[in-house]
């Protein structure tokens, strides 16, 4: 009998061993994801003494000052009703800011300097918007656009800086859409487009008019970034004839491509950065599974070295410079830091950090984001990204699949919250670059076209077979979520796969892709030619259409569903979710519908956005934990 | 003070009168209760007649907030191909649909030839096709925009309502407020007699543009997209579901104008309206008043069962009550004749003893010899009395309980032998044989056990003829039990007599039983012999003789 007991109390020993020995994760409130995110959107004057930036105060976002080298910061604006949105500088002792809508549906701008003294509206009439164009300044005037002239059609306006009033400068033809200015403040080139053609507009000197120089259609890219030294010749990032988009440089003149700077094999380029001294190209930066970075200019790579040795193993980024290119501001975050600035000195080689984005992450607490890549059932690769939950377990996971937005979008390697605060609740989280996203280059983006419900899907759902048979996913814990395109694609998923996911939750997910095709001004011949090739022609692909769209596939689901969804989302016709829902309930299928009536495709509302996610926690937990 | 009247009470009237209210009661409530069903039933077929409606719309009410919103999903972009696909889709499920007219529309600020047009909003029209399952393929189109002007009036009819409704909703809405179900339901639907017609349910954003297109100067806009279907229907293609089979014989979709036929007079009738489309129509239910009688008496049928069920229990209870009343007076009678006979009993000694006791007294000079009979005498009779009270104590000691049994080991021969001679030496012309097998001894309470052997042997010699005075006495052990069995040949008990021999008091009348019998005898033993768990058991012939039984069980 003794005997016995002891072999008993050694298994209660073991048991609590057990329990002991792998580490309880802390599971972090929805806040601490969602609410304390700030954005900072620094910018450094052009002799690189001062630093400007945006705060939240009372709710809005205001404009501060500090020294570079004092930590005393000065409040320019204090507006309470509407945020500042954008600013920049201009000289190195003025600021221009832009303001977001006001009641009369105007975006106003002002001037300020930076002691806060001479506060300089820009005079806005209702339903217009003022923009900078260019903030280098010419005999006392930078540029701006706006609609006053015409609500349709923006003119480019010389600004005097010291008074705010503004002088026409350059009359819109009638159609373009993006000017672009040089350094010395010409403004030559501008791009004009319907949505589905886009054409470069272009003229050698002021005195003559724009002549379209080139016309791409949806399918090819050319996007000016500036011109080069040589006036007839601009900066572009193209993939016309080639499947990547490259840095090329173009010939205005001829209007065509005259030289390729540098491609990539693998990815499409995403961000060219300019030198302040010599306006050249000095870094390219392309993302095929986590950010890559190329460099043509010297200095540059000897500074992000210089960094990037105080800073291990995080990824930076440059924000902005000053104009002898000798204080940096930049940002360095991971896939489990959202991330923190900081000045850099070149001369000095100092880095001060500045602030963190969101101080109450603690990166310790957070999941490693890995890039994954699987084989579609026809061949293709599909690259994506893994994120398992903290602890020590590996294997047989419950997972939650994210498809991304757009579906002309793409996951990137970095902080995510989304992901973030689903690992941390215990779920593996997998994302995936189906085909249609971005960055792979165009083939694999136009492979999307009309396959939204299907071979989209199909990749989706190759990636949980995935999943599977690495043994990371529990089949049996499997669930999807996701917002827009993910919304839709959830609901797909578990019309084709009911006995896979145990769930389905889909954030302003469209249901119904004829009232999407409707959300375009689709009474533009073009445009509806591009809708017609991208998502299906809503008259001749009716049956496609139909079986592509869950509206029309309520009978197939029989798994719970979470629905939220914005009154006002142009992509959704409300009514039909209402029917939607009402629908699924009459079925007995568990429907979760949060409806926020002032709403658009992504609440805004902080209060809205917690709820949701609290809710989305719980409808997750429900179905896929044990009970 | 009225004193109480402790005697004997005789209840069968009060148990008559219990019987004749339970049965008054009886009707009552079957009355009661048949009333009841029947204005249940009543109930029932005026109200069923709901649930026969709802079963019966049910396809229509699919039809109406199903598939008709289903056209809004195709945000009016359906051509005459797939316009006919829906249209077929739309036959097949509901019968009651009979033809589907399509207006393929646009809203534009041009002008038109066959549409409307408020201010600068116009709805035109491309194309009106029919479908139905008596349409002829060839004639589906009925209009085409390439012959303009050859737009039917009765054909542009519910177009032009339609058209007209939307209008004047563009033109009054709030476009910062969102659509109501209830303004989609008056503005997107028209329904009139047979006929509904639908309009894709326009967005938000829809809703917009073309108030901008009614009320602003704008150039020639695009043309947008709306669909119009005018479903036509036929009430009486709806498939009626009865589901109240045992309440309407009839159930029938009839005008509303219809009457109920006069030359009926035994019909019962209900009707409800038929909903929206329909309205014009009734659903008409109808039953004999024999065949909802016939319902009456099914339904009522259990009910009656279960009243008469209680009637019975209650009837059944009364009997046994009687019964127990009349055994109890039985056993009344039969106690007073025991004191009777009892004091009797004590009479005899008791007189012997005062005349033996007189004699003493008055007599001035007794001889030694008539000393001696007396002092017999009065020893004897007093043996009488003590044996007398003796009896009756042991008899209600065992009734009650109250005797502490022993368990003692008895030799069976040497007891048995005991008692015969005792016997013997009594009664010199009793022969009495002893049979003993395979048993020695028996583990019993001795007193109890010569209690049974004395009565039942002395009854053996009571009741018989002065020359047959014989008595065989067996015992053997039969499995588990000892059995004792007592063979005279004495004069017998009648058949109709055996169940009584063993009740107290119970003496059967003979010329046997004229002095020195109480009754107690043998329902004595039979106590005895229920106090030791066995039985007893008597076999008889008159005339012949009987045969006792006494079962005992030998292991305890």
């Amino acid at each position: 009998m003794p005997h016995c007991i002891k072999k008993y109390y050694f298994f209660i020993f073991l048991l609590v061993a057990g329990c002991k020995s792998s580490p309880k994760v802390e599971m972090l409130p929805v806040e601490t994801f969602f609410k304390g995110a700030q954005k900072f959107n620094y910018r450094i004057s052009p002799n690189g003494k001062t630093l400007a930036f945006l705060q939240v105060y009372k709710g809005k976002s205001n404009v501060f000052v500090r020294a570079v080298n004092d930590t005393a910061r000065v409040q320019l604006t204090n507006f309470e009703d509407l945020s500042v949105r954008n600013f920049n500088w201009v000289g190195d002792n003025k600021l221009i800011c832009e303001k977001e809508k006001d009641s009369t549906n105007s975006f106003s701008a002002f001037l300020i300097n930076k002691d806060g003294t001479n506060y300089a509206a820009v005079k806005n009439k209702a339903n217009t918007k003022s923009a900078i164009l260019n903030n280098t300044i010419h005999s006392n005037n930078i540029l701006i656009t706006n609609n006053d002239r015409n609500e349709s059609f923006f003119d480019v306006y010389q600004l005097n800086i010291e008074t705010g009033l503004k002088k026409l400068f350059v009359k819109n033809p009638g159609n373009i859409l993006v000017w672009f200015a040089d350094e010395k403040g010409n403004v030559n080139l501008g791009v004009g487009g319907d949505g589905v053609n886009e054409t470069i507009y272009y003229r050698a000197t002021a005195q003559e008019q724009f002549k379209p120089i080139i016309s791409n259609n949806y399918k090819n890219t050319l996007q000016p970034l500036g011109f080069t030294k040589d006036k007839r010749y601009i900066y572009a990032l193209s993939n016309i004839n080639r499947d990547k988009l490259a840095l090329v440089e173009f010939d205005c003149v001829e209007g065509k491509e005259s030289k390729l700077l540098y491609q990539n094999a693998d990815a499409d380029l995403v961000e060219v950065l300019n030198s302040s001294l010599n306006k050249e190209p000095a870094l390219i930066a392309y993302e095929f599974e986590k950010r890559q970075l190329h460099f043509l200019n010297a200095k540059y790579k000897k500074v992000y070295t210089a960094i990037s040795d105080k800073l291990p193993s995080q990824e930076i980024s440059i924000i902005d410079k000053d104009e002898a290119e000798l204080n940096f501001v930049i940002k360095a975050s991971t896939d489990k830091n959202p991330g923190a600035y900081y000045i850099y000195n070149v001369d000095q080689t100092s880095l001060k950090k500045l602030s963190e984005v969101n101080p109450d992450i603690k990166p310790n607490n957070m999941s490693s984001m890995q890039a994954i890549r699987y084989q579609t059932r026809d061949g293709l690769t599909i690259h994506g990204y893994l994120t398992l939950p903290l602890g020590t377990k590996t294997k047989n996971l419950r997972c939650v699949i994210l498809p991304h937005q757009g579906p002309s979008q793409r996951n990137v390697w970095g902080f995510s919250p989304e992901v973030q605060f689903l690992a941390n609740r215990g779920y593996a989280v997998l994302q995936m670059n189906y085909r249609g996203s971005t960055g792979y280059g165009k083939e694999f983006e136009n492979a999307g076209f009309k396959q939204w419900g299907a071979k989209m899907q199909n990749d989706i759902f190759d990636g949980v077979m995935w999943l599977i048979k690495e043994g990371i996913a529990n089949p049996k814990q499997i669930g999807v979520f996701g917002y827009g395109f993910g919304g839709y694609s959830a609901l797909n998923q578990v019309i084709n796969h009911p006995n896979t996911y145990k769930c389905a939750a889909s954030y302003s997910g469209y249901i119904n892709l004829f009232t999407y095709i409707k959300g375009f001004p689709a009474y533009f011949k073009p445009y509806k030619l591009m809708l017609n090739e991208m998502i299906g022609d809503p008259e001749t692909d009716i049956d496609y259409l139909r079986s592509a769209s869950p509206v029309f596939q309520i009978e197939k689901i029989k798994t719970p569903i979470l629905i939220a969804q914005g009154g006002k989302d142009s992509k959704v016709n409300v009514n039909e979710t209402n029917q939607f829902v009402k629908e699924l309930r009459k079925r007995n299928i568990a429907v979760n519908y949060i409806l926020n009536e002032n709403e658009t495709q992504l609440f805004k509302n902080v209060d809205n956005k917690l709820t949701f996610y609290k809710q989305l926690a719980d409808f997750l937990d429900r179905h896929l934990k044990p009970q | 003070m009225k004193t109480r009247i402790l005697s004997y009470r005789k209840n069968f009237t009060l148990i008559a009168s219990f019987v004749v209210l339970i049965s008054v009661l009886l009707i009552i409530v079957l009355c009661v209760s048949y009333n009841l069903t029947k204005k249940a039933i009543d109930n029932e077929f005026s109200a069923a007649k709901v649930d026969v409606l709802e079963k019966t719309v049910l396809p229509y009410n699919a039809f109406f907030q199903n598939k008709i919103p289903e056209i809004s999903f195709y945000q009016g972009f359906l051509d005459s191909s797939s316009a006919r696909e829906y249209a077929q889709s739309v036959l097949e499920k509901y019968p009651f649909v009979e033809r589907i007219l399509f207006y393929d529309a646009q809203i534009s600020n041009r002008l038109v030839q066959d549409g409307l047009r408020t201010s600068s909003f116009s709805i035109g029209l491309k194309g009106l096709y029919q479908y139905g399952l008596n349409v002829n393929k060839d004639s589906t189109i009925l209009f085409s925009a390439n012959k303009p002007g050859s737009l039917s009036l009765s054909n542009g009819d519910e177009f032009n309502k339609i058209g007209l409704k939307l209008a004047s909703y563009i033109a009054n809405v709030d476009t910062t407020q969102m659509i109501s179900n209830d303004q989609i339901f008056n503005i997107f639907y028209n329904i009139s007699h047979n006929r509904i017609t639908y309009i894709n349910v326009l967005r938000r954003e829809d809703i917009k543009m073309y108030k901008d297109l009614m009320f602003k100067k704008m150039p020639p806009s695009p043309y947008y997209e709306q669909d119009v279907f005018s479903f036509e229907l036929n009430p009486y293609k709806l498939i009626i579901k009865n589901t109240h089979p045992q309440l309407y014989q009839q159930v029938s979709i009839k005008p509303l104008s219809f009457e109920t036929i006069l030359d009926k007079p035994n019909l019962i009738t209900t009707e409800i309206a038929l909903p929206l489309a329909f309205s014009n129509f009734k659903l008409y239910l109808s039953t004999d008043k024999a065949f909802l009688d016939k319902e009456i008496r099914r339904k009522f049928l259990p009910v009656c069962l279960g009243i008469l069920a209680v009637y019975g229990i209650l009837l059944l209870l009364v009997f046994l009550i009687g019964r127990n009343l009349k055994v109890n007076q039985k056993l009344f009678s039969l106690q007073y004749d025991f004191i009777n006979n009892f004091t009797h009993e004590f009479k005899t000694p008791v007189a012997v003893i005062k005349i033996a006791g007189n004699n003493i007294l008055n007599a001035n000079d007794l001889s030694d010899t008539e000393l001696k009979r007396y002092g017999k005498i009065l020893d004897e009779e007093a043996d009488k009395l003590n044996d007398l009270m003796n009896k009756l104590l042991s008899f209600t000691q065992i009734e009650n309980r109250s005797i502490n049994v022993k368990n003692e080991e008895i030799n069976i021969d040497i007891f048995s032998q005991n008692i015969i001679d005792a016997f013997q030496l009594k009664y010199s012309d009793y022969e009495i044989l002893l049979d003993i097998k395979n048993v020695n001894s028996f583990q019993s309470d001795p007193v109890l056990l010569s209690s049974i052997f004395y009565n039942l042997i002395e009854n053996a010699y009571k009741y018989a003829n002065a020359d047959n005075k014989f008595l065989k006495i067996s015992i053997c052990k039969i499995k588990k039990n000892i059995v004792f069995s007592f063979q005279d040949k004495g004069i017998g008990i009648d058949a109709k007599e055996l169940n009584n021999i063993f009740k107290k008091f119970y003496r059967i009348q003979s010329r046997y039983n004229q002095q020195g019998s109480v009754g107690l005898g043998l329902a004595f033993c039979k106590e005895l012999v229920t106090f030791m768990n066995g039985t007893i058991q008597v076999k008889s012939k008159p005339g012949k003789g009987s045969v006792f039984e006494v079962t005992l069980p030998y292991d305890k």
